[in-house]
């Protein structure tokens, strides 16, 4: 002790180091100082501090007197309180006063604690700068203590928003400079923290915000948005002790209704969705990435070796209780926040693979029933909110569900049996509560629900809402027709279309239709279709029409678009053979109903269906053919579609001869139905006959299709452009051929050189060699078409020979043709005139060039040298098409229509006079195609009724006589045709036969004609007698 | 102990403790603390015994009523707020202030402070802290004089506590406080002296958060080179013959700063090297103090001859080691283990620097008699040390001739050196070679001094310097 003294004699040191002013108390003064901040009372004065002289008093000590730091931030705690206080005092008075008036002692103590409030404010931050690792921990806990403290105190004041409304609430205290002050202390502290020990900070936080539950929400948010990462995994780690202590199985009286105002009883959990909510608008990934981690956590074996308080989120995954709450507490959230809801939904199912449902089931089984039940109705009621993900949890679900088999055996081990009851039965729960959601909506049962759903939806389920874009892919997963699944899904799909009305409905169906590959996927259409008709009505024409805007949009490829048409026309010929059986009048089964509707829709569709005719695509078309073939044409069309349709029809049919040419074994079955479909054609109106007809013939002579039906290709121009490309160029001279030939072949007299025809540089033209068709195939090709062409001429009879046709075909292929032949000879129904009419004017439009002498009444025969080119041209139609006198046939079957090819008869005639009368050969036989031609004229001419019965004879006697001989008795038939014009007046009808005939008493004397005859046969008689009878009148 | 006759019953106790409980915390403590002055002073006053103790009772009422340290489970007790402990402190401050006896302020600070190994301690030691940072503050000379006797009785571990409370409150948290801190040196000195060495002991450059703030190795140096004998006022203080309870601080902060002199190049070096691994390319600041550590160095050094003129009056020379072996071997253990750690790093420099600083401090305080020690001892010690010239040399030394008994301070000499084995020098079996604490068995001599442990330890004060035959040569 004496060192004491006596060192005091020592010199006092220098204390000048320090740079602030503020310092150079002497401990006397600080001790005076410290007196008064204890007591308030101003030491030299003796008078009472003011608050703002206590204050400054007291941030004084704070830079001076380390000891008494506790002290002074005790004593701010009141300066902060009493500022807040005048200050929402200041706001209340505003609120009265309109805002208008300044209340004036309230604004200056504001004004005088607000000086000092930020006088403190800068002393503690420079505390915190200068030595952050000394001062944050301190202030921060005093900050975020004084904050709960002042929230939670100031709460109940009507300046205050109520605490559920989270941004009113950062919004006020932020405004008040205390609590903004404090808010950035604690920030910079936090920060500086962060580095070396962020829990002991948050932990602090986040125990004020319990103590101040939902007053002190507006910091944690605040503190949340600047430090995300360290915040959320707290907050809910928070929440989920909190939840767990209040009991979860008070959860299930939550439900919606009660989660909008947070009642007191549940507090904790509300603070943690309103924070999260709040900062869910910025950081939605990390609150995500949290929650999906909570769940991950409470599932995966509890950390071993891990020290209670290392892990950062403030230990929670080591206590079996509250890993085992985890699971509810996150349904309860999300049940309380769509916001959160919608963050976890989409990414939740992806971590549900067998090992965490297994766990999962293993925490599961420690529950109550009563909890498991209430947790599987938050569980539905959250899948049937979720904004999105719904689709993922759907599939989830379904695979889970579905019974393990072993045919369906995927890649992952097939889930526990219990585990797939469990979702089997959340499946068919949500399901139900989907069923009840739709179908209680208000205005659901309504009379008319097309009215319903033309206002607002009444209640959005998003669940639904979501699925709506995925129809395509439920209507596939359906028509796999797995076994439990498909049912499930096809119930969602039913849902889906009653909730989402008939544009959820018609997409469903058309995607039904365009995917089902067989009458059992088919069926389900019509099963979906069945619940929803009696609600929705016009669905399956609606259905159709965007079907075939799709068609239109080509949306479709090829293969999706001949199933859907394939569908369609199953469909449609399903119910004609209903109707056929008459099973469609007894029950008015699900199926036959749909039938009818579609059939009436396609029905109206035609004209958009018939442009597939013509797809590039083979399938396509045919089954377009099959949809058009089975379907009825509607009563009204407009003749344009009508038109449009044949076109298409005939265009189609002449390429399925192609195709059938080609040796596609397609054509088969489409040549019939496109038989059918012009049958339909021609009987719909004389309209569609005449053009039907017309395009036939017009396609039956048309270049392109003459080989078809054994014509001749012309070597006109193209022939040879087309070999100039084909024949290299070999550098032959044109020239030196010519010049070689002439030297050579002496042509002695009359014509002195010839010259032969080729491309200069190209050599001599390549010798034209027609390219002969299979003449079987000519055969079969020409039946076919006289097949189609009889069929529409003869009106009426349609549909039974159509079908008659088309079972034929079934069987064999060569059966259609025997079928065929009897048609023409002696068939039941008559041609109709009219139909064999169009056929005589098309062929006339068609061979003859020009329409002068074009009269039906014959000129003398001298009068043909006039029209000899034109004759020429007609002679050489028919050398080129054998076809046109087929067609002739079947013009003559129609009578009197043979009438209107009287010129081309004519031509014909006069050219093969020309030919006999020029001919030296000593027998006919030695020009067949002209003696051919004689008789199937003279035939053809008779069986239209032109010539009489005797004259038309004659041609059995052709072949055994002379050319002279012939071109006299071909004279004669000119010459009786001049006499007897072919007038088709002079025809009439035969009611009982359904047949014109021509009674050729009434015309002059048939002998003048015959003698040319009798004197023929006179002449051969040897070899004529047997014929003779044939001409006797 | 229960002989205080002025001292109330348990009984009375009890309806003292009942009573207080009615009150408000503040209004307690302060009733608590007039009781203890009434019932100390009297019984100091009445006894003549060396010093009162105090009945079990009243510790536990001030424990309870100070410290608030929960007697039952039921009862809390009420704390003070931060503004009452403020208050409390205030009125302890005056109290001890106006205590004009030195043994009452002595006792009742003891009574308050002193650790008695239960929970109440933790409280204690913060009210202590709080009270000295105050009383540092407003220059309360009387309460650092006590708490420069805590220091000297209390396990050094708390001392340390104290210290970095302290250091916390003066050097960290007010930016500015420091001059305060600094003008106490002429108020209490050894309060101050004290606080160096426990200082010392908490700063041992293992981390970067022990390591001496600069504002505070700066107040440091001025403290020394003001005046040197600073370091040496606990030491003259203390009576040689009073007993020092186990495991307080050293009674010298020489080592201390020897330490911080030796290992200071060393660890700025090691700090340099991290920063520089970390990539940071700040690491000015360690050259900026090596001028202040060389003062310091110098000061050391100059307070051991300071120290060695005090020995030779006291005739201690040879038989009081101030410096404990095992304490500069631990030194020189971790000089070592640094120099380790540093060596792949071109530190060679610094690592010279230490070493010289090592060999200048043990040179000087075995020729000054602060330690001692064999050459052959100093040898193993130092053989794991890297090479340098000075040490090599102190190592080896001059040949020493045996030279006259007593004679005169002759500086070429290095006269003081102990004995290899006395026993083959000296016939005289009584050595003389003591340990300062006899008390304490932790502070066991050195290996090498083992064969010292059998004789019989005696006091210092106890043998005449004229008997030592003698290997020493003392200074003067």
């Amino acid at each position: 002790m004496s060192a004491v003294f006596e060192r005091n004699a020592l010199p006092a040191m220098q204390t000048s180091h320090c740079h602030t002013p503020l310092n150079n108390y002497s401990p006397q003064e600080l001790a005076i100082e410290i007196k008064a901040f204890i007591s308030g009372v101003d030491q030299t004065q003796g008078r009472k501090l003011s608050v703002r002289d206590h204050a400054r008093c007291a941030v004084r000590l704070l830079r001076t007197v380390p000891a008494c730091r506790g002290a002074v931030l005790e004593h701010l705690r009141g300066v902060y309180d009493e500022y807040v206080a005048a200050f929402l005092q200041d706001l209340e008075a505003e609120c009265e006063n309109g805002g208008n008036s300044t209340s004036g002692g309230g604004s200056t103590s504001v004004s005088n604690l607000e000086d000092v409030i930020k006088e403190v404010h800068a002393v503690i931050s420079e505390f915190i700068k200068l030595s952050p690792k000394a001062w944050a921990p301190l202030v921060s806990t005093w900050a975020v203590d004084l904050l709960g403290q002042l929230s939670s105190k100031h709460a109940g004041r009507r300046a205050a928003p109520h605490s559920s409304s989270l941004n009113e609430q950062l919004q006020l205290w932020m405004s008040c400079a205390a609590t903004r002050s404090l808010m950035e202390c604690y920030s910079r502290c936090l920060a500086a923290m962060l580095a070396w020990c962020p829990d002991a900070c948050v932990d602090a936080l986040l125990d004020t915000s319990v103590q101040h539950s939902p007053h002190f929400d507006w910091v944690v948010a605040h503190i949340g948005s600047a430090f995300p990462g360290t915040i959320i995994s707290r907050v809910l780690a928070c929440g989920l002790k909190d939840f767990y202590a209040h009991g979860y199985s008070s959860a299930e009286k939550i439900n919606q209704q009660q989660a909008i105002d947070k009642s007191s009883r549940v507090p904790k959990i509300g603070s943690v969705v309103g924070i999260l909510g709040h900062l869910a608008s910025r950081h939605s990934d990390s609150i995500k990435k949290e929650l999906l981690r909570m769940f991950q956590d409470s599932l995966s074996p509890p950390p071993q070796n891990v020290p209670p308080h290392s892990s950062g989120t403030g230990g929670w995954e080591n206590s079996p209780h509250l890993r085992r709450a985890t699971v509810p507490f996150l349904l309860q959230l999300a049940a309380l926040s769509p916001t959160l809801l919608g963050a976890v939904s989409a990414e939740l199912v992806e971590y549900l693979r067998p090992p965490i449902l297994i766990q999962l089931q293993a925490q599961f089984k420690a529950f109550p029933r009563e909890d498991l039940e209430n947790m599987l109705g938050l569980a539905v009621h959250l899948i049937s909110q979720s904004p999105s993900g719904g689709a993922r949890v759907l599939k989830f679900l379904a695979d889970t569900a579905t019974p393990s088999s072993v045919i369906i055996s995927g890649p992952t081990p097939s889930p526990h049996d219990s585990i797939r009851d469990a979702c089997d039965r959340l499946l068919q729960m949500l399901l139900l509560h989907l069923h009840k959601l739709v179908h209680n909506r208000p205005k659901g049962d309504e009379p008319f629900p097309q009215s319903s759903d033309d206002t607002a939806m009444p209640q959005v389920i998003p669940f639904l809402e979501e699925l709506q874009g995925h129809i395509g892919d439920l209507c596939a997963e359906t028509l796999r027709l797995e076994r439990k699944r498909h049912l499930w899904l096809h119930q969602l799909l039913c849902l889906l279309s009653v909730y989402g009305g008939p544009s959820v409905a018609t997409e469903a169906l058309c995607q039904l239709f365009t995917k089902a590959r067989n009458p059992e996927e088919l069926a389900l259409a019509s099963q979906l279709y069945t619940p929803l008709s009696t609600s929705l009505s016009g669905l399956l024409s609606s259905t159709i029409s965007r079907c075939v805007a799709q068609i239109h949009t080509q949306t479709f490829d090829n293969k999706e678009l001949a199933q859907l048409l394939n569908n369609l026309a199953t469909v449609v010929q399903s119910q004609e053979e209903d109707r056929k059986n008459g099973v469609a009048a007894t029950g008015s089964s699900a199926q036959s109903s749909m039938a009818a509707q579609v059939r009436v829709a396609v029905s109206s569709h035609l004209q958009d269906f018939c442009s597939l005719l013509l797809h590039g695509d083979a399938m396509v078309s045919k089954v377009a053919v099959y949809l058009l073939s089975c379907s009825q044409l509607p009563r009204a069309c407009s003749s344009a579609h009508l038109l449009l349709i044949c076109r298409a029809a005939v265009s189609h049919f002449f390429v399925c001869l192609r195709q059938q040419e080609e040796g596609l074994r397609v054509g088969e079955e489409e040549v019939g139905y496109s038989m059918r479909l012009l049958s339909h054609l021609a009987a719909y109106s004389p309209l569609t006959l005449k053009a039907v007809l017309q395009q036939l013939v017009e396609g039956a002579l048309h270049r392109g299709n003459r080989d078809l039906f054994g014509g001749l290709q012309e070597n006109a121009g193209d022939d040879t452009t087309q070999s100039s490309n084909l024949v290299p160029d070999l550098g032959i001279s044109l020239l030196d051929i010519n010049c070689k030939f002439g030297t050579s072949v002496n042509f002695s007299g009359s014509v002195w050189s010839v010259f032969h025809a080729g491309v200069i540089g190209k050599g001599l033209k390549p010798p034209y060699s027609p390219s002969q068709p299979d003449p079987d195939r000519v055969t079969q090709n020409m039946q076919t078409l006289f097949a189609v062409m009889v069929q529409c001429c003869t009106s009426g009879g349609a549909s039974p020979t159509g079908n008659a046709r088309n079972g034929s075909a079934g069987d064999t292929g060569n059966g259609r043709f025997a079928v065929s032949e009897p048609f023409v000879s002696d068939e039941l129904p008559p041609v109709n005139a009219e139909a064999a009419k169009v056929i005589a004017v098309t062929l006339v439009e068609n061979i003859c060039p020009d329409v002068a002498n074009g009269e039906l009444s014959w000129p003398p025969e001298e009068h043909a040298k006039t029209t000899v080119e034109r004759d020429i041209h007609i002679r050489r139609c028919f050398e080129i098409n054998p076809v046109l006198f087929h067609l002739l046939r079947v013009v003559a079957a129609g009578r009197p229509a043979l009438c209107y090819c009287s010129v081309i008869l004519r031509g014909l005639l006069s050219t093969l006079l020309a030919h006999w009368e020029a001919s030296r050969e000593p027998s006919v036989l030695d020009s067949p195609w002209h003696l051919q031609t004689s008789c199937l004229l003279v035939s053809c001419m008779g069986e239209g009724q032109l010539l009489p019965p005797v004259l038309s004879n004659i041609h059995e006697v052709f072949p055994h006589l002379s050319p002279f001989e012939v071109r006299l008795l071909l004279l004669g038939v000119w010459e009786y045709m001049r006499g007897n014009s072919p007038m088709p007046q002079k025809f009439t009808f035969c009611a009982d036969r359904g047949l014109f005939f021509r009674d050729f008493s009434r015309d002059g004397d048939v002998a003048r004609y015959i003698a040319p005859i009798h004197s023929v046969l006179h002449k051969n008689m040897d070899h004529l007698g047997h014929l003779c009878w044939r001409f006797q009148i | 102990m229960s002989k205080i006759t002025s001292f109330p019953s348990t009984a009375e106790m009890s309806d003292i403790r009942h009573a207080l409980l009615r009150r408000d915390p503040l209004s307690a403590a302060k009733e608590v603390l007039y009781h203890l002055d009434i019932s100390l002073g009297s019984a100091l006053q009445s006894s003549t015994g060396p010093t009162p103790g105090l009945e079990k009772s009243t510790v536990e009422l001030v424990e309870e009523f100070i410290f608030h340290v929960p007697k039952d489970r039921n009862i809390q007790p009420k704390r003070m707020s931060c503004v009452q402990e403020l208050q409390l402190l205030e009125i302890m401050c005056s109290y001890f202030q106006e205590q004009s006896k030195d043994a009452i302020r002595q006792i009742i600070f003891s009574a308050l402070f002193s650790l008695q190994g239960n929970k109440a301690d933790e409280s204690r030691m913060a009210m202590l802290g709080k009270l000295v940072s105050m009383a540092i503050a407003v220059c309360r000379v009387p309460i650092l004089e006590c708490a420069a006797t805590w220091l000297q009785r209390t396990h050094s571990a708390w001392c340390v506590r104290l210290a970095r409370v302290l250091m916390d409150d003066y050097c960290t948290l007010v930016p500015c406080a420091i001059s305060t801190l600094q003008n106490i040196c002429s108020a209490s000195p050894r309060f101050c002296c004290q606080l160096l060495t426990a200082v010392t002991a908490l700063y041992d450059f293992s981390s970067d958060e022990l390591t001496p703030p600069p504002a505070l190795l700066e107040m440091l140096v001025g403290w020394i080179t003001e005046d040197p004998r600073l370091l040496l006022l606990t030491f003259i203080n203390t009576p040689l013959n009073s007993s020092l309870p186990l495991g307080c601080l050293e009674i010298t902060p020489l080592l201390g700063l020897l330490r911080w002199c030796v290992k200071a190049p060393l660890a700025y070096q090691r700090g340099r090297k991290s920063a520089l691994t970390n990539g940071h390319g700040e690491s000015e600041k360690g050259t900026a103090y090596e001028e202040l550590y060389s003062k310091l160095h110098l000061s050391v050094l100059q307070v051991f001859l300071m120290l060695q003129v005090h020995l030779t009056e006291q005739n201690l020379i040879g038989r009081l080691a101030v410096l404990p072996v095992e304490s500069v071997a631990t030194l020189v253990e971790e000089v070592s283990r640094l120099c380790e750690k540093l060596t792949p790093f071109p530190a060679a420099n610094h690592i010279q620097l230490a070493l010289d600083r090592l060999a200048q401090a043990l040179q000087v305080a075995m020729a000054t008699g602060a330690l001692l020690c064999a050459r052959e001892d100093l040898r193993t010690l130092c053989s794991r040390l890297p090479h340098n010239n000075l040490l090599q040399l102190v190592m080896s030394g001059p040949v020493v001739q045996p030279p006259p008994h007593s004679g005169p301070f002759q500086p070429n000499m290095y006269p003081h050196i102990h004995p290899g084995r006395p026993s083959t020098l000296s016939p005289h079996s009584p050595h003389p070679v003591l340990s300062p604490h006899p008390t304490h068995p932790a502070l066991s001599p050195h290996r090498p001094l083992t064969a010292h442990a059998a004789h019989p330890s005696l006091s210092p004060h106890a043998f005449h310097p004229a008997a030592m035959a003698f290997p020493y040569r003392p200074i003067r």
